[in-house]
């Protein structure tokens, strides 16, 4: 009896995930949709406020312009977390327009219309959004409500330009419960217990604490694994020749064959060619690292052009003739500039409305996806020396912030089956994104007003769009779906999370944001069904560990559920996979049954002659 | 020898040693080539990617094709063979050259050979991997290997012409040629049929286009002109082809030659080939479409009488409004092009017609009384005396639009050269726009759903054409797939086939180019062409989308649909041979010609390959046993057994059958809540990778894709299978791998040292290591056919599975296992098994 308990929470806990999804996996994570507003919710009460929630403003008579269904009236709801608009039923069968937006995501909020506009709706606050989209709202120029409306969407959105917190601080001092079944996603991941995952230490590399006071590196964490033949010493002079000391580290090993994949900023060679014969013994410390290969390859993720230039500014690259048996590759991937205007050109093209004739000519335009096969190509490259040839490789940009997570992580995303998985992907973003520090906060902008600051890009979002396009090439390679990713970008603005604040593990710490605020991946793995991808159990058994996504514009597509979300015209249902959930159901539906029949059987045969024949079938 | 060069070095060398005995068997080859051949069995299994040395030039004329009755070869010449593009090895996008090293793969040599019904290459030393028959999974036409092409199939043929004594062929025929150079396109030539005289000069290479988005490159050896004066074997061959593949009489074609008897298997099939009165009465009956009647011309006086018949170009059976008499409408059809006055197709809710009607003649033009003499006796028909006139014309492209979109969409899946394909990759999508082909589907989408919803909104709907021959066909057929589940089975989709293409004549032989019409003298190439049109292959590339859209409501797949593409250029099915029923029935008449419907999948395809035109994810039964409104509900419940209820039984299902003898009464049979309302606009639309880009190894998503997705769903149908069949004979010794896996048991007959292994790889932290060491044992050899051993292992298949190329390390055995057992559930084949629990 015991054991057909055990199946059935097997089975329960497999199929759990099943009918979940259908409402709202398509649209947001957030619950901000239009039109969707009956989540049996009260009137007085129209969201359910989370911990740490606490109302700033309300106005009864905003009008929000739909780019869609037009001019709606209703209310208007501003808290310390989201901004809350519910439209006045008119009819009582229209559901209400809602809007649901939390004050992270938005990047800027204007003043439209003065004294003297004239025209209805004209009058009012424009909010440009991270999250590719505008909203308007008009006010009623004679009840003075758009002031103090425009002063608390400031102060609360920016609070980091008005001396404030994030909202991340308040929602985890009032969540001091922690409610989430024993998750704390600040555990996933444990530097060196990734590293023994991955074989180190071993006779070539060690794990070292070298930068546990973040002294040789602030922007590194503070554990590193490092080639054994370079000692505390050498690291520290290694770390002079590279820009801001990010000197390589490992990032990823191939247990099999021993070949890596190391990361760091560029070498301060400079217009002059400076050398230094520490870095060089360095590189063949790590080539020598894996005995499969007499060769190191270096990707160096800009243009060539962009890398010859930043010598004027005291960088550069590897020559390959000062550094032996190093090969050079520049894959090509542009700067956060040419990024953020690229995804500028997306939003105009999806947002509010897309024109379907000029369609494909358009998203051509913003060369996104031209961007999206770059890094996609560099990766599959990266791959292919690490598993096809067994060489070892160092990646690197400017800093090796940037373009070089995307890189990394998503070649490892690539070569290895663990990082596809749910806990896997957040140790993943964890180790490649912040603990090697992604300036977050710096590249999102976290509460703060400068919305034309140069360092604001879309890096991450890239990234994470590139797992999407994987992920939609190889449909069941992923233990997660396209819900999870568009809950990790929600959340990157949304700061209701610690997890994508500040700018490096050491900020982090000094902020204590483990104790201070919630875990992003808290949130996520305590309700896991609902991130789930049905498709997944066929991958553990398929042969190709090793993905080998296809990096052509052919078969690279615009993720409409994430760019083009907020017109509710465009995103057409899905039903993709409720017949795989169905099917599913039913296989482990008859499998109980089967199990059960099994155990009739055994009792039966077992109280009739005491040798058990059918527990042991040999035949 | 003046190959060599660049990316030549492999093969430089070769051409030396091999040139006397090239010659010497050049000549056996022009000797031998008109003589019939024997029948050969010689199974020509080409492994494109084996690289073998012609060391022995000699042997190439054993390389010969396998002819089938009535095939005889034409021309043969020993050639290279070259994969379309090699697979993208720098994401750079910059022009760095992929010859060094890698080229010596790309080509593979052996005998090209021209025959009256085929292009084929048969690599030299072809070797069979004896271990595991890869290319058994693959989709296998009994008609032609995979390294093979019907006459029919080729489009357009280009010559590479020799580039001097620096540049060799194997680079013209990789494109080389156009290394920035303006040279490319003065010496890529097109040939046109019925020029003999342009083919001049030596050819290095030939280049064909094929209809079906294949592009083949061919390069041959040089020879050296002192010795062999005009013997040039890339003329040898370009000459045979522009003879043959051009035929310009259809009675040319390989179909009359080949006389193999036929006997039909069809007889169980639920097609309905519309070739009877009978044929369209019961569709009446099934439509509950009273106001309707059958017209044969057989028994129309006026039609057979010699004198009068010719005025008139009406299909062999025809449905007209009851209200008017046969005569009258043959008068009013006078004024219509081709003779095409209101023909009903279908009706739905009893009374809302679907009819397909031609414009006025040129010359009756100023007079639209006929036309509306005509609209009225339909509105008659009509139980609220409401119509709908879809003038299609001013709303789709005419054929000559579809023919352009075509050809530029084509452009875009045929780059001859890494280079051109990264040239396209880079606008792609600006070019893709530019073909206007994704515009023309959103367009048939969209106007087939006007047409649906006027019909479900209980008004006919006249669709209007000019020939009411060819976008009536797409719009109409579409309509129907839209509204009526019955076309979304295959039987259903075949008759609908016939019904819409087939019977009502739309002109496959012209449109197909199946036939190049012997030209006026002075006669341009533009001309010839203005006939043809892949109108079908637009009406496809929709039914695809709808696929993409409903993916559980389509009985078939896109394997299916690429199938059926392919099988308009199989000359020996008459399917799409003809224009007109009549021109069908004179070829047997009058050549004895063998009628081979392309439906009797069984004579090109094994029952394997057949099983992929099954859709795992079909629902047959939506909707058709519950009341409406709890439908959704309803499919739920059903999925959650309700074995007791139906009992097992109720093997096939009623809703299959064309005819259901209880609903002969004047209601329609056609369900009314399994309507389909696609998405049209080109945002929610995609490219058809599988058929497009099948030929491009460089965009094939290795263990990725829609196969694997479909694999998995196949997986599950067969372990509910299995286990249904364990429940009923009560037997739990074949229990499927997932079951084990799923209570976490080991299998019975196994060893105990598994155990630990499972507990490893539950230790999720270190997870790589492991994960390996499980796969590496999955590969453990399996013992028999059922019984498989070790974790299951789902096959790595090509994203264009069953096309594209077979990826090594397979496991057939398990695919055969997984496919067989799984189409017991799809098809209708089992009589036990429980099949309404998961429809």
């Amino acid at each position: 009896m015991d054991f057909s308990t055990s199946l059935t929470d097997k089975l329960a806990s497999k199929t759990g995930s099943s009918n979940s999804l259908d409402s709202s996996s398509k649209s947001s994570s957030l619950g901000s949709k239009h039109g969707g507003g009956e989540n049996g919710v009260l009137r007085d009460t129209p969201f359910s406020y989370l911990d740490g929630e606490e109302d700033q403003d309300q106005k009864n008579d905003v009008t929000y312009v739909c780019p869609y269904r037009g001019p709606v009236f209703g209310a208007l709801t501003i808290t310390n977390f989201r901004l809350y608009f519910r439209s006045l039923p008119l009819r009582d069968q229209e559901p209400p327009v809602v809007v649901d937006v939390p004050l992270g995501v938005i990047a800027r909020v204007e003043k439209i219309g003065g004294a003297t506009s004239r025209g209805e709706n004209s009058y009012g606050i424009e909010i440009f959004c991270k999250d590719m989209r505008n909203l308007r709202f008009a006010h009623k120029q004679q009840n003075h409500s758009r002031r103090t409306v425009f002063e608390k969407l400031q102060t609360n959105a920016f609070p980091l330009s008005y001396s404030g917190r994030l909202f991340a601080f308040a929602h985890a001092a009032a969540n001091s419960v922690n409610g989430s079944g024993g998750w704390n996603g600040w555990a996933v991941f444990e530097p060196l217990a990734e590293l023994r995952r991955l074989g180190v230490p071993n006779d070539m590399w060690r794990a070292t604490k070298l930068n546990e006071c973040y002294a040789i590196c602030d922007s590194y964490p503070a554990v590193w694994a490092v080639p054994k033949a370079a000692s505390d010493d050498f690291l520290r002079r290694v770390a002079q020749f590279r820009s801001r000391c990010r000197l390589p580290v490992l990032s990823w090993m191939n247990p099999r064959t021993q070949a890596t994949i190391t990361r760091c900023s560029q070498p301060l060679v400079g217009v002059g060619g400076k050398r230094n014969s520490d870095d060089e013994a360095y590189l063949s410390f790590i080539m020598e690292a894996n005995a499969q290969s007499d060769k190191l390859t270096i990707m160096d993720a800009r243009p060539s052009a962009n890398a010859i230039a930043n010598k004027a500014k005291g960088g550069g690259y590897e020559s390959e003739d000062a550094y032996k048996n190093v090969e050079i590759n520049f894959l090509d991937i542009h700067n956060i500039h040419v990024m953020r205007e690229s995804l500028r050109k997306v939003k105009e093209a999806c947002f509010p409305t897309t024109d379907d004739s000029k369609w494909q000519t358009a998203i051509d335009n913003t060369l996104w996806l031209k961007h999206i096969r770059c890094i996609l190509a560099g990766a599959v490259r990266i791959v292919d020396k690490v598993e096809t040839m067994s060489t070892s490789v160092v990646v690197h940009c400017s800093d090796g912030w940037d373009r070089t997570a995307q890189l990394t992580a998503l070649s490892m995303l690539l070569l290895d089956p663990y990082y596809r998985t749910v806990r896997g992907f957040e140790v993943l973003i964890e180790k490649e994104w912040l603990s090697f520090g992604h300036k977050f906060q710096q590249r999102v902008g976290h509460g703060d007003n400068k919305h034309s600051d140069a360092d604001r890009s879309p890096v991450f979002l890239q990234f994470i769009d590139s797992v999407w396009q994987v992920s939609q090439q190889f449909h069941n390679a992923f233990e997660f779906n396209e819900h999870f990713l568009i809950t990790i970008v929600d959340h990157l603005y949304s700061c209701r999370f610690g997890t994508f604040l500040c700018n490096t593990e050491a900020e982090r710490v000094a902020e204590d944001l483990k104790h201070k605020t919630t875990s992003l991946w808290t949130h996520i793995n305590s309700s896991l069904d609902q991130y789930l991808n049905p498709l997944f159990p066929s991958f553990t058994h398929g042969a190709e560990l090793v993905l080998r996504p296809i990096a052509s514009v052919r078969s690279v597509r615009l993720w409409k559920g994430l760019y083009c979300r907020w017109n509710p015209g465009l995103c057409a249902p899905q039903h993709g996979c409720q017949r795989t959930r169905e099917l599913l159901s039913k296989q482990d539906q008859l499998f109980r049954h089967v199990n059960e029949l099994r155990l009739k059987s055994n009792n039966r045969s077992n109280n009739m002659q005491t040798t058990t024949r059918l527990a042991s079938p040999m035949h | 020898m003046a190959t060599g060069g660049a990316g030549g070095g492999g093969l430089g060398g070769l051409g030396g040693a091999g040139s006397a005995g090239n010659a010497d068997h050049h000549k056996r080859n022009t000797f031998t080539s008109y003589v019939a051949p024997l029948p050969g069995d010689m199974r020509a299994t080409a492994d494109t990617n084996e690289w073998c040395l012609p060391s022995d030039l000699r042997d190439v004329h054993l390389a010969k094709p396998r002819l089938l009755q009535g095939e005889q070869i034409v021309a043969s010449a020993p050639a290279y063979m070259y994969s379309s593009i090699d697979p993208m090895d720098s994401g750079s996008g910059s022009s760095s050259s992929p010859a060094d090293g890698k080229s010596h793969k790309e080509a593979t040599f052996g005998l090209l050979s021209v025959t009256n019904f085929k292009l084929a290459f048969v690599p030299l030393h072809a070797k069979r991997n004896p271990a595991a028959p890869l290319g058994d999974l693959y989709q296998e036409n009994a008609y032609l290997g995979r390294n093979e092409i019907t006459l029919n199939n080729i489009d357009h043929i280009y010559t590479i012409a020799e580039l001097g004594r620096a540049a060799s062929a194997l680079q013209a025929a990789r494109g080389m040629a156009s290394h920035g150079m303006a040279s490319h396109g003065s010496r890529r030539k097109k040939l046109e049929p019925f020029k003999q005289q342009n083919i001049s000069g030596r050819i290095a290479a030939l280049h064909i286009v094929c209809k079906n988005f294949r592009l083949l490159k061919f390069a041959f050896q040089q020879q050296d002109s002192k010795m062999f004066g005009a013997s040039d074997q890339g003329k040898l061959i370009a000459s045979a082809l522009v003879r043959f593949a051009y035929p310009m009489r259809h009675d040319l074609s390989f179909a009359y030659a080949h006389k193999e008897q036929y006997y039909s298997t069809l007889g169980a099939s639920g097609t309905s080939m519309y070739a009877t009165k009978n044929d369209w009465a019961r569709e009446l009956i099934r439509c509950g479409a009273t106001e309707w009647q059958v017209v044969s011309s057989a028994s129309v006086q006026l039609l057979q009488n010699p004198l009068q018949a010719g005025k008139y170009t009406v299909p062999p059976h025809f449905v007209i409004p009851k209200s008017c008499g046969v005569d009258r409408f043959l008068d009013l059809s006078r004024a219509f092009c081709d003779s095409r006055a209101a023909f009903w197709v279908y009706s739905y809710g009893g009374s809302a017609a679907l009819v397909r009607l031609a414009e006025l003649q040129p010359a009756a033009q100023q007079d639209t009384k006929s036309e509306n003499v005509m609209l009225e006796l339909v509105r008659k028909c009509d139980v609220g005396r409401q119509l709908n006139l879809l003038q299609l014309t001013d709303r789709l492209p005419n054929i000559q639009d579809v023919l352009r979109a075509y050809q530029k969409l084509r452009r875009l899946c045929t780059p001859e050269t890494p280079e051109k394909f990264m040239l396209q990759d880079d606008k792609y999508l600006g070019l893709l726009e530019k073909t206007n082909w994704l515009f023309y589907v959103s367009l048939c989408l969209r106007y087939a759903s006007e047409a649906a919803a006027t019909l479900r909104s209980g008004v006919t709907c006249v669709l209007q054409e000019s020939n009411g021959r060819d976008l009536c066909c797409v719009i109409s057929s579409l309509a129907q797939l839209l509204l009526d589940p019955h076309f979304r089975t295959i039987d259903g989709f075949q008759s609908l086939v016939q019904k819409e293409w087939v019977a009502l004549e739309h002109p496959f032989q012209r449109r197909l180019g199946h036939v190049y019409p012997a030209q006026p003298a002075g006669g341009n190439a533009e001309l010839l062409e203005s006939e043809q049109s892949p109108v079908f292959l637009l009406y496809l590339d929709c039914v695809w989308q709808l696929l993409q859209q409903f993916t559980d409501e389509f009985e078939f797949t896109q394997t299916y649909l690429t199938t059926l593409w392919d099988a308009c250029f199989m000359p020996i099915f008459d399917t799409f041979q003809f224009d007109t029923q009549a021109q069908r029935l004179k070829a047997v008449r009058d050549s004895q010609l063998v009628l081979r419907p392309v439906w009797d999948w069984g004579e090109q395809f094994s029952d394997k390959d057949k099983m992929f035109f099954s859709n795992p994810l079909y629902q047959r039964q939506r909707g058709d046993l519950g009341a409406q409104a709890a439908a959704a509900a309803h499919r739920r419940s059903l999925a959650v057994g309700s074995k007791g209820a139906h009992g097992t039984g109720l093997g096939s299902t009623p809703s299959r059958n064309t005819i259901n003898p209880q609903l002969f009464a004047t209601a329609s049979s056609v369900p009314q809540d399994r309507f389909l309302q696609p998405a049209h606009r080109i945002f929610d639309l995609q490219v058809w990778d599988q058929c497009y880009y099948r030929w491009l190894p460089v965009l094939d998503i290795r263990g990725g894709g829609q196969p694997q997705v479909d694999l998995f769903h196949r997986l599950l149908l067969s372990n509910i299978a299995k286990v249904q069949r364990c429940i009923e004979f009560q037997n739990f010794d074949d229990l499927p791998e997932a079951f084990y896996e799923a209570t976490g048991e080991s299998r019975p007959n196994q060893q105990r040292d598994e155990k630990p292994d499972k507990e490893d790889e539950a230790e999720f932290v270190d997870g790589v290591e492991r994960r390996r060491k499980t796969t590496t044992k999955a590969a453990t050899p399996t013992n028999g056919l059922n019984s498989v051993s070790g974790n299951l292992q789902l096959s790595t298949l090509s994203s264009f599975f069953p096309f594209g190329n077979p990826i090594a390390g397979d496991a057939p055995h398990q695919l055969y296992d997984i496919l067989s057992s799984s189409s017991e559930l799809l098809m209708e084949t089992s009589s036990f098994l429980d099949k309404s629990s998961i429809v």
